[in-house]
């Protein structure tokens, strides 16, 4: 694990999370929680059950508003865009519960992937000119590619509804990875994943993290978080509770009393 | 190591090529082999009805959308170019962009806020738009003709070349069919039907991957509802006479219930829908009163037990028998 | 303004009869998130039932009602036995597409039973019409509008007082929370399915005296019915008439001052722009919000 701490101050935030508030009905998800995401590195978001991380992450990402707050990509506030307008922008999740398009092979769904960045449409689709082949041949080898760094190249072509939940996963992550972002937001990725295969996300994460990608996480798995973040934020009851390295949050009163406490 | 494009990816290239060449083939040696000319009409509908199919297809099969309206547009291709030739005198071949454009500027205007709806809702938009389709083609008489309909539409012609008689026409349409698959399929392999597809198996995904579903979805309605202006305009210079009866409630419904049949996102599933659809209540003549029954039972029962449609339902059929025949167990 | 009252009269019968096709929707939605494509050829089922046992076989009308109730409750049992609970995956297409089915099925035994004759049914009192203020109103549309409200009192009560009644609610709101809590979810959506599938036949049994009916008279009902329950906002049982109400008399003014061709076209037309405009309805629909 990289200690980051001197080379964070004098690199602006990728993604800055400025006091955002979500209530639902009467239950206050999140209140006035606020980080900063630097760019390269592995930031975790944990905490207990309904502590509210899904829901900033689907704040993050476009699929619901907040209340309150803002949320600075770069110079602008990305609050209110939709979804898929984020996406070519550069911020690109994967699921809680795994949503990969059943019907499709792993390549296709990793081709999906490519969308945004490609631009043959219908009119494109019925002529296949011949920026259109070559546009489709160069997102085919960049799926290739893709699956060849998860390692599931040798099940390009099989449904993905029929593969092995742990194959699934990653290749949710091949298939994110594909629209070229500089976010990554994971929803717990290693759930329902053993421990060979967290071991190879553990390093996967460190890999696309090498790759420029900026890593943002939600996860329950102590040992994976702890092993390959660089920075922690600990949500507790929709508040922030503590945010710093690994170290910091291990020895953390607060969060020792409110969540660790249990053993890792 | 392989590139890209696995070995049975090249053989699905030749397969689809192969597909296409036996299509053509069939069309060619039916169009000269088949002398009787009621025969040669039913196929000629057939043909028709598989345009009204394939268009119905991409957006039910392949996009996840639902249409219950859809004789509403076909209604629209025949009566526009109907108007357009008959009163106005324009050539067919000018009334066809015309009527085409008009088919698509409808349907972004029902589109547009439709499809923010989904499921149920759509469903019961799409359904009241083909009910005011058919009160304007009905109620509107003085320019539709009311129930009495639209007659003395001019045949297409080429110059001298006239496409009155039979072969011929079926030959223009089949032709159109052929091309239709051809791009159909095109569209299918390509980045935009990967998106069309992604929709359907989860939207809030392809949303994810950057897909804006609702510019999509609109699309893909307004190509179904081109296919099915283009097979209403085919239908109305083959005939020379539109009534509003021909684009009613059941018709939308039996549209609906050739791709069910054929297969959702099967495109030749169309074609045996079609085909299916189309003789079947000729043969059947005696039992048109049963007609009804028979096509709600057929929707309940196949969208119960084979959603995937007939095509796709024998062909997993098949491949389950073969599978046990041969002792092994089923994938994944 | 004694035409207008007069539009009004007739246009608030209609409507009353809209809205109890609508609640039937309403209901359903409420319980199960579904809409069910076939809720008006039930109400045809209900009308036809009634006009062969009362005038056909000539039971007394209260036993018609009931048996005319009793059986398309029975039909719509059937349909939830038979089809909804079968499918595997219920994803919106694959549902709509049943009901759709269910529908035409449900029509094409009508024309076989029935034949295509259209036919009509008594009165359930007298026929003489009352005089108010100028206008002309028919004992029939007190009746209608009496089992209207005598429907809507029954909901009421079914959804505050019952334990079913509650049942169903919580079903409705989270599935899973109130199967946990020991609510049998299978069986309400069955109950769901046979009271609403009743209060089309309500539907039928009220409008079999005031029109012709046919065995294809459930597809505009049906569409009707479900525009004036969108338009009140579906869920609601206040929504629902409402919806049915207003559709009815702008029905009847359009057609009075405008033409009679339109009469049809006007409830697609709300339909749509409710669809457009404000899907929520006028009073706003319930938070159910499956599909």
């Amino acid at each position: 694990m990289r200690d980051r701490e001197t080379d964070e101050k004098a690199v602006p935030p990728l993604l800055k999370i400025e006091g955002i508030s979500k209530s639902f009905g009467g239950i206050q998800a999140l209140y006035d929680v606020s980080f900063e995401v630097f760019p390269e590195t592995i930031h975790a978001i944990i905490g207990p059950n309904g502590a509210g991380k899904t829901t900033l992450f689907n704040i993050i990402t476009g699929v619901s508003a907040p209340d309150a707050g803002a949320i600075r990509y770069g110079p602008r506030n990305i609050v209110g865009k939709q979804v898929h307008e984020l996406v070519a922008q550069g911020i690109a999740r994967t699921f809680q519960n795994v949503e990969l398009f059943g019907s499709m092979s792993a390549m296709e769904n990793v081709l999906v992937g490519r969308h945004v960045r490609t631009a043959c449409g219908f009119v494109g689709a019925m002529g296949r000119w011949s920026w259109v082949r070559t546009e489709e041949e160069e997102a085919r080898q960049k799926a290739m590619d893709l699956l060849r760094f998860v390692g599931l190249d040798s099940v390009a072509h099989t449904r993905s509804s029929d593969l092995p939940f742990g194959w699934q996963r990653f290749l949710e992550i091949a298939r994110a990875l594909a629209t070229e972002p500089r976010v990554l937001l994971l929803d717990e990725p290693a759930s329902g994943l053993n421990a060979v295969e967290t071991q190879r996300l553990g390093e996967l994460l460190q890999e696309i993290r090498g790759r420029g990608v900026t890593l943002l996480l939600v996860e329950h798995d102590m040992s994976l978080t702890m092993g390959v973040s660089d920075r922690i934020l600990v949500l507790h009851q929709g508040k922030r509770l503590a945010e710093g390295t690994p170290r910091e949050i291990q020895e953390d009163d607060a969060v020792i009393c409110a969540y660790l406490g249990k053993g890792i | 190591m392989p590139g890209p494009f696995t070995v049975s990816e090249v053989s699905d290239g030749i397969e689809m090529l192969i597909r296409n060449l036996l299509f053509a083939a069939a069309i060619l040696l039916l169009g000269v082999g088949v002398k009787n000319p009621y025969h040669l009409e039913l196929l000629t509908f057939i043909g028709i009805h598989t345009l009204l199919a394939l268009g119905l297809n991409m957006l039910m099969g392949y996009a996840g959308q639902i249409s219950l309206g859809h004789a509403a547009f076909y209604g629209l291709g025949a009566y526009a170019t109907g108007i357009l030739t008959v009163h106005w005198h324009w050539s067919p071949w000018i009334s066809l962009p015309a009527t085409l454009a008009l088919a698509a500027a409808v349907a972004l205007l029902v589109a547009l806020p439709m499809l923010r709806l989904s499921g149920f809702y759509l469903g019961m938009g799409t359904l009241g738009f083909g009910m005011i389709g058919f009160i304007l083609f009905r109620g509107w008489s003085s320019v539709t003709g009311g129930d009495s309909g639209l007659v003395g539409i001019p045949s297409l012609a080429v110059g001298p070349f006239t496409f009155s008689s039979g072969v011929r026409y079926f030959y223009l349409v089949w032709g159109t069919v052929f091309v239709s698959f051809i791009l159909c399929e095109r569209i299918v392999r390509s980045r935009v039907g990967r998106a069309l597809r992604a929709i359907h198996d989860s939207e809030k995904a392809a949303a994810a991957m950057g897909i804006d579903t609702s510019r999509l979805k609109i699309s893909v309605f307004v190509l179904s509802a081109l296919f099915a202006a283009l097979a209403g305009f085919l239908y109305a210079h083959l005939v020379s006479f539109v009534s509003p009866s021909s684009f009613d409630f059941l018709v939308s419904v039996r549209i609906v219930t050739m791709v069910v049949i054929g297969g959702m996102a099967s495109i030749w599933g169309s074609l045996l829908g079609a085909s299916l659809l189309t003789v079947l209540p000729d043969w059947l003549h005696v039992f048109s009163d049963y007609e009804m029954l028979v096509y709600g039972l057929v929707l309940m029962v196949v969208m119960i037990f084979l959603p995937q449609g007939l095509t796709r339902g024998i062909l997993d059929l098949y491949e389950r028998s073969r599978n046990r025949r041969e002792g092994r167990s089923p994938s994944a | 303004m004694q035409e207008f009252l007069q539009y009004v009269f007739s246009g608030v019968t209609n409507g009353a009869v809209y809205a109890v096709i609508a609640l039937g929707f309403s209901m359903l939605y409420r319980a199960t998130g579904l809409i069910n494509f076939a809720q008006g050829e039930l109400v045809m089922l209900g009308a036809l039932c009634l006009i062969s046992l009362w005038q056909g076989l000539g039971l007394s009308l209260v036993l018609s009602i009931v048996l005319s109730v009793g059986i398309v409750s029975g039909v719509g049992i059937a349909l939830e036995r038979l089809a909804m609970r079968q499918v595997r995956k219920p994803h919106p297409i694959v549902l709509v597409i049943i009901t759709v089915g269910a529908s035409i099925f449900f029509r094409g035994i009508a024309m076989i039973l029935w034949g295509k004759d259209a036919r009509s049914a008594g009165p359930f009192s007298s026929n003489v019409p009352l005089e108010i203020a100028g206008a002309t109103l028919l004992p029939q549309s007190l009746w209608v509008l009496a089992i209207m409200l005598g429907i809507v009192a029954a909901l009421h009560l079914f959804y505050r007082k019952t334990l079913t009644g509650k049942a169903m609610e919580a079903c409705a709101i989270n599935k899973k929370a109130a199967w946990l809590l020991g609510v049998p979810s299978d069986r309400m959506v069955l109950l769901a399915f046979a009271l609403s599938a009743g209060m089309g036949a309500v539907g039928g049994v009220l409008i079999a005296p005031i029109t012709m009916s046919s065995y294809d008279m459930g597809t505009l009902l049906g569409l009707k019915g479900f525009c004036a329950a969108m338009l009140g906002g579906l869920g609601s049982s206040w929504g629902s008439v409402l919806g049915g109400l207003l559709l009815g008399i702008l029905e009847a003014l359009g057609v009075g001052f405008f033409s009679s061709a339109l009469k049809d076209a006007i409830a697609f037309m709300l339909l749509l722009f409710i669809l457009y405009v404000r899907p929520t309805g006028i009073l706003g629909a319930r938070a159910v919000h499956r599909f």
